[in-house]
């Protein structure tokens, strides 16, 4: 088994959960680039190794990468193995800012929505913002 | 390369209330291969038939891309089993069950031996007839992943066994399958587990095959809808089953092979809510929908 298995950070995986298990790999390798950990060019593990590791079917992870490798994020290199892309830090954190934007966006039409003023929006966006504290690195990748 | 397990419209029948098949399915090199079903759907008389435990009347069996009338003593070489039905009690200890299995295959790895029997904490000096029922199948799947095997058919492996065990089992199925030569059949009740491990399904009721898929794919292909209708569904719509329907409200199994959200909005429906279904949750589905197909007959 390939050394690197272990430094990448995996939250625990579970089926039923709100999203397939391939999209809570992708995520997880997603917030590993996107924080740099991985940095450019560090190899993945092979997905057997990985598969093993993870005790999820080796489909499962053969998707995530295939995902992975879809975005631009890592890059298979026959014959090499598969490594983290150049650029794929970078592009990770604005597909997560973009993604953050399109929640925000939402949230402000289901509060017109529900008739509330422009005024209690931000207000309320205010006291959220100072009830969660910035995020830590000891978050371990709940939604909340 | 050849499949690793293949039947090809493949009958038996088993007294006069239960006949397998036809079946016919592919497990293809490398991957892990589920077969779920209710009791009795046919799971173990499948799995004992690709062990020539009794043949097929008609149809042809492979293994390894190995007829499996006229090969049993070459694939038996290549093949690992583990089964309830498996005895060892005759050899008393599990040492000397280990002794004598390991005697026939030069290809037999101590070292696994060992590793396994301190990861599933069975030792030589246990006599097999106070073994617990999941200690019993430990005993089997040391066993069987002892040597060099190119397939492993598995039934039910995780009865009996505790979650740490059960996770270790499946990491070592997982190791096993490093190799991309390698594959494995495996039945259980277990569904979670079946979603989180294998890579394939095929699920079985009555002795005949309701759908085969690989597993991801077929979680992907439907969706569980809750509708408000201002007339009920129409019977017979492509791909929609319905589950539940009263007083314009409706739950419904939708195939997106065959239909689509959006087409039933245009319908004039109003979805509520509409979710992925789990593995578990699937199987009942499908179980339900081919039972109230049938005639009523005692199980």
């Amino acid at each position: 088994m390939p050394e690197n298995v272990s430094t990448l950070q995996f939250p625990p995986l579970s089926t039923g959960g709100a999203a397939p298990l391939y999209q809570q790999i992708v995520e997880a390798i997603r917030r590993e680039v996107a924080s740099g950990r991985m940095p450019a060019l560090s190899p993945m593990p092979s997905f057997r190794a990985l598969a093993a590791q993870l005790a999820v079917s080796l489909i499962t992870v053969k998707r995530a990468y295939e995902e992975l490798e879809r975005d631009g994020l890592i890059l298979r290199h026959q014959g090499l193995g598969t490594f983290v892309a150049p650029g794929g830090g970078h592009r990770s954190r604005a597909e997560r800012r973009n993604a953050a934007i399109a929640a925000l966006r939402s949230a402000v039409r289901a509060g017109r929505e529900a008739g509330l003023e422009d005024r209690e929006l931000v207000e309320i966006l205010q006291r959220e913002l100072v009830e969660s504290q910035p995020p830590t690195a000891q978050k371990t990748g709940g939604q909340r | 390369m050849s499949m690793a397990v293949e039947l090809k419209r493949v009958f038996r029948s088993v007294g006069p209330e239960f006949s397998l098949g036809p079946l016919t399915l592919a497990v293809p090199r490398g991957a892990i291969y589920a077969l779920i079903g209710p009791n009795g759907a046919g799971k173990t008389t499948t799995l004992n038939l690709l062990m020539g435990a009794g043949s097929p009347e008609s149809g042809e069996v492979e293994l390894l891309g190995l007829p499996s009338a006229s090969r049993e003593a070459d694939i038996k070489r290549r093949v690992g089993f583990v089964s309830p039905a498996l005895d060892y009690s005759a050899w008393q200890t599990v040492g000397r069950a280990i002794d004598f299995v390991r005697s026939f295959y030069p290809d037999w790895v101590p070292s696994r031996t060992e590793r396994l029997q301190a990861l599933f904490d069975i030792q030589r000096t246990q006599r097999i007839a106070e073994l617990s029922f999941g200690q019993r199948t430990k005993l089997a799947l040391i066993l069987a992943l002892s040597r060099e095997c190119d397939l492993l058919i598995l039934d039910e492996p995780t009865v009996g066994l505790d979650p740490v065990s059960k996770r270790a089992l499946f990491v070592e199925l997982l190791q096993f399958m490093g190799d991309e030569s390698h594959s494995i059949v495996i039945s259980s009740h277990q569904l979670a587990d079946v979603e989180r491990v294998a890579d394939h399904v095929a699920v079985l009721n009555r002795g005949k095959i309701l759908i085969t898929s690989r597993i991801d794919q077929l979680l992907d292909r439907y969706r569980l809808l809750e509708l408000a209708t201002p007339h009920s569904p129409r019977p017979g719509l492509e791909g929609v089953t319905v589950l539940e329907g009263h007083e314009g409200r409706a739950r419904i199994l939708l195939d997106l092979r065959a239909n689509t959200p959006a087409s039933l909005l245009q319908q004039g429906w109003d979805i509520i809510s509409n979710t992925a279904l789990t593995l578990e949750e699937l199987f009942l589905t499908l179980i339900q929908v081919d039972e109230a197909r049938r005639p009523w007959r005692p199980r």
